[in-house]
């Protein structure tokens, strides 16, 4: 029973349309350039000459010669290899998150700095014998 | 104020410091299996005697597929343990060795010289190996009677590291 899940979850129906000759190969390099090599360094399954790569790549072009669309084959290999799998990832909150931490830390950074600056004070008014004083040396002269 | 001061930043520290000390001994390139606690990924295939595999057909046993190949140096550190493991449980656990990438004449070599005790299968392309997520090998998978991945691992498999992981495929 979950193995006939899985295999229904897994190969859902084509929603796309068959791909064959140029438009076929044209698609698996853009499909391929959207999947990270898993044993390379940041390198696309398109631009790797792994045989990992090459297994995968081939994959690719076999679902869109079977009519699977971009989304169904992403989503078949993150079911594999996680959200690791994509070199563009899909949740738009990794890309906005450390914006917004950013923001957030400069806001306690100013606040905390303004708090922490003493508060202007005017100067006290001179004492009146320290005022007297002065006049009497000035006059003096 | 410098008190809370000291207590905010004294707490962000800490957790900072924590967090980089779990990471210690941790392999960063190490990407954990979005198919542990799922279903394994069917897979029918054929042995090297010809002979058509299929995982389905393995319900109700504990399952350890190992992906390896011949030019996979780890794999022939391996090899040894997951040999004499399945001598001596392969009554009560299946192991399952899928190789890709490679050529029969070698697998068969590699294992007239090192010795065999359970199914070889042979995964043309590479598909078996893509649905499992394998980036390189050698990688093993454990599988409970449910037929559910219950863990992955990843590097040359050692009796201590089986027994821990079927531990799990066993409860």
């Amino acid at each position: 029973m979950i193995f006939l899940f899985f295999l229904l979850v897994a190969l859902a129906p084509p929603q796309g349309r068959p791909l064959s000759g140029t438009a076929l190969e044209q698609r698996t390099q853009e499909v391929s350039s959207l999947l990270r090599c898993p044993v390379c360094q940041g390198m696309s399954v398109a631009d790797s000459p792994s045989t990992v790569a090459l297994d995968m790549k081939h994959q690719v072009h076999d679902m869109l010669a079977r009519g699977y669309t971009q989304q169904q084959i992403l989503t078949y290999f993150v079911q594999s290899y996680g959200q690791f799998v994509l070199l563009k990832p899909e949740n738009r909150l990794i890309w906005i998150l450390p914006i917004l931490i950013l923001i957030a830390g400069a806001i306690v950074v100013v606040t905390t700095a303004r708090k922490l600056s003493p508060p202007a004070t005017p100067n006290p008014p001179p004492a009146a014998p320290y005022v007297d004083r002065v006049r009497e040396l000035v006059n003096r002269d | 104020m410098n008190r809370t001061v000291l207590i905010v930043g004294s707490a962000i520290t800490i957790a900072l410091v924590a967090v980089l000390f779990l990471g210690l001994g941790k392999d960063p390139t190490a990407i954990n299996s979005p198919l542990v606690g799922k279903p394994a990924p069917p897979f029918a295939l054929t042995s090297l005697g010809g002979q058509r595999f299929d995982i389905r057909q393995l319900r109700g046993k504990p399952v350890i597929v190992n992906f390896w190949a011949t030019w996979c140096v780890p794999c022939y550190q391996e090899h040894p343990v997951l040999v004499e493991n399945a001598r001596t449980i392969g009554g009560d656990v299946q192991f399952l060795g899928v190789v890709f990438n490679d050529s029969e004449d070698k697998i068969n070599a590699f294992l007239r010289e090192r010795g065999s005790a359970y199914p070889t299968l042979l995964d043309q392309q590479g598909k078996t190996a893509i649905e499992y997520g394998v980036g390189g090998v050698p990688e093993t998978f454990f599988i409970n009677r449910r037929g559910v991945i219950v863990a992955k691992f990843v590097g040359p498999m050692t009796t201590e590291i089986l027994q821990s992981n079927l531990s799990k495929a066993l409860q």
